[in-house]
């Protein structure tokens, strides 16, 4: 690889655009894990690829990176440069990985040094690079520690010093905290956001915690047995679902089968208008399935009630009070209740649907 | 604690079987510096057999010696990428080939020279030099380079490691020496040591293949216990002992080392 000057500026710059077109991968045994596809990532964008394990959506990140290799037929650009054929080694990637992926053989300085060697940075600048990476990610102290005496949060800074140093034209990430606990993950990724939009590097994040996927995506692209089911910023995939494997991964697992007309459905023994709840996306007359999250169905007095349904399950979540219950559709639906509110097991209680935090889809 | 008469009958056990083992290394040893070992220690100390031994078989022991560090070499060069094809690239043929490997192991090594006296004998300039006993050396003791090496590769995750290096930019080369080879130096560290034991006490395979002018430290050895007077085999026990033990020792060191379980991680603040 050549390291002209004109390069590294490039780098600096404010990221690097990504497209690629008509991509598609089908492993040696002939699985198909990527039905063909396109897609273009924006210059200092953060993308999450979000989906249940074996959706193909670190296959994409791999593709990207150059461990693997589309289909004859695909093409990767990154902004001008046809990367295709290119190795992982010439496409100057910062990768961070689940499982870290850290040198056990060097020092924290000599891992994110290891990048800048690479690129036969001098001496001095590389050593004033790595403190200035150290003193970003918070881990400056621990320079001269061995990554098998750091602890698990301390080896994804790490990682990401090092993906970071060498002034990556893209940053992928493929599930990096998934080995952490929860806490930690939470403060990680709030650090991570930060660093992100800092850095205004283009960034690809892999992850099948939808939580994760909406605090860090600037768009978030779902991904369903190796297709995109839908690509959108967080509030459109959370808002506006545009199928029911979205809804359903999104949160919105409760589900109810209804007939429309006219905009208006029974919803137990209420005629009621569920128009409101249809979007640029999804709904229309005819047999229907109604999503919803538990704080689309809500307790409320007999008269006002669309269901009566029985309590199957309780649990208490701090903030809220999770409850099952049955008799509503064909399978157990879950509602939110005030933490303070008391529901016993087996009691009859009465509930509505929230037709503005509806998702509604034609039934097939 | 109180300790019980059965405490004390193992101990008198344990006692006894070392003594058992130890008494002929003893014997064996002072064999070796006793002027006259028929008279036993009343006729006086000496070190003249050693001396002798040293003037009779000083080239065997270089030799030896000599063959180790080549033999070491080529396990080596060989071993180590051949550790790396294997754990990185399992399937059937590397199975096949890593029996293969092993094969010279489990055969007599009377059987393996025997082979290639057969099928080297006629090679002249190649069958009176070391570089035939080297040849078998290299047979018998790469297997255990090479599963030495093998089982810390395969311990480590080396395909994300690599992975890793190669997204900053790192060639396969570069990667091997400044990833995969510093981090597999415990095994690498454990196979050389092994090898070396093994060439310097080989005596199957080099009693087969030696030629008057090629003859190692244990061929002399026997050559030394058959005929000579018992003390110059003794001091020769005694040369090859101090020869050997130190790597002995040295390998239990690592091998202890190895096991330790990993240092407990630091908490995250």
């Amino acid at each position: 690889m050549t390291n002209s000057p004109n390069q590294v500026d490039r780098a600096q710059d404010a990221g690097t655009a990504i497209t690629l077109t008509n991509c598609a991968k089908t492993f040696a045994d002939g699985t198909r894990a990527l039905m063909p596809f396109d897609l273009s990532i924006n210059a200092g964008e953060t993308l999450v690829l979000l989906g249940p394990s074996g959706c193909g959506k670190t296959t994409i990140l791999r593709m990207i990176a150059g461990l693997e290799f589309a289909d004859a037929g695909g093409a990767i650009h990154f902004g001008e440069d046809d990367v295709t054929r290119q190795s992982i080694e010439q496409r100057r990637v910062g990768m961070v990985f689940q499982s870290y992926a850290l040198f056990p053989n060097m020092t924290v300085a000599e891992n994110v040094a290891y990048g800048l060697k690479v690129q036969k940075v001098a001496k001095a600048e590389r050593d004033q690079r790595v403190r200035e990476m150290l003193e970003m990610m918070h881990i400056d102290m621990l320079a001269d520690r061995r990554v098998d005496q750091l602890s698990g949060g301390q080896r994804q800074r790490v990682a990401l010093a090092r993906a970071i140093a060498p002034r990556p034209r893209v940053l992928l990430l493929d599930e990096p905290l998934t080995a952490l606990d929860a806490k930690l993950r939470v403060r990680l990724r709030t650090e991570i956001n930060a660093l992100l939009r800092k850095l205004g590097i283009t960034a690809i994040y892999v992850t099948h915690d939808q939580e994760e996927a909406m605090a860090l995506g600037d768009r978030i692209v779902v991904m369903q047995k190796g297709e995109i089911a839908q690509i959108g910023t967080p509030q459109e995939i959370y808002r506006a679902p545009k199928t029911p494997f979205v809804a359903d991964f999104v949160g919105a697992s409760n589900c109810l089968k209804v007939d429309i007309a006219s905009g208006r459905a029974l919803l137990g023994r209420v005629d009621v208008d569920v128009s409101c709840a249809w979007n640029a996306n999804t709904g229309t007359d005819g047999l229907s399935e109604i999503y919803f999250r538990a704080d689309g169905l809500a307790f409320c007095s007999a008269d006002d009630a669309h269901f009566t349904a029985t309590v199957e399950a309780v649990s208490y979540l701090g903030e809220k009070l999770r409850v099952t219950v049955a008799g509503i559709g064909d399978d157990a639906v879950m509602v939110d209740a005030d933490p303070d509110s008391v529901v016993t097991l087996g009691e009859t209680v009465h509930c509505r649907l929230v037709p503005e935090k509806l998702t509604v889809f034609a039934a097939n | 604690m109180r300790r019980t008469g059965i405490f004390y009958a193992q101990l008198c056990l344990t006692i006894l079987l070392c003594l058992f083992i130890v008494i002929p290394i003893v014997m064996s040893a002072l064999a070796g510096v006793t002027v006259n070992v028929f008279q036993g220690l009343s006729s006086g100390l000496t070190l003249r057999w050693i001396f002798e031994v040293w003037d009779l078989y000083a080239s065997s022991i270089f030799l030896s010696l000599w063959l180790a560090i080549a033999c070491l070499f080529v396990t080596l060069i060989a071993g180590v990428p051949l550790a790396y094809v294997l754990v990185r690239k399992p399937g059937r043929a590397t199975r096949l080939f890593e029996e293969l490997l092993t094969l010279p192991v489990a055969i007599p090594g009377l059987a393996l020279a025997l082979a290639l006296l057969i099928t080297y004998g006629g090679v002249s300039g190649y069958r009176s030099s070391w570089l035939f006993i080297l040849t078998g050396h290299v047979l018998f003791t790469l297997p255990f380079m090479v599963r030495s090496v093998a089982a810390v590769m395969s311990a480590m995750d080396m395909k994300t490691l690599e992975e890793g290096a190669a997204s900053l930019g790192a060639g396969f080369w570069r990667r091997f020496f400044t990833v995969i080879v510093p981090n597999a130096k415990p095994g690498i560290l454990a196979g050389a040591l092994m090898v070396v034991t093994l060439s310097v006490g080989e005596f199957n395979l080099t009693w087969m293949l030696h030629t008057p002018l090629t003859k190692t430290l244990p061929v002399g050895l026997a050559d030394a216990y058959a005929s000579m007077r018992l003390e110059i085999g003794s001091a020769y026990t005694l040369i090859f002992f101090v020869l050997i033990m130190p790597l002995l020792i040295a390998m239990q060191i690592l091998a202890n080392r190895g096991s330790k379980p990993a240092r407990a991680t630091a908490e995250d603040k």
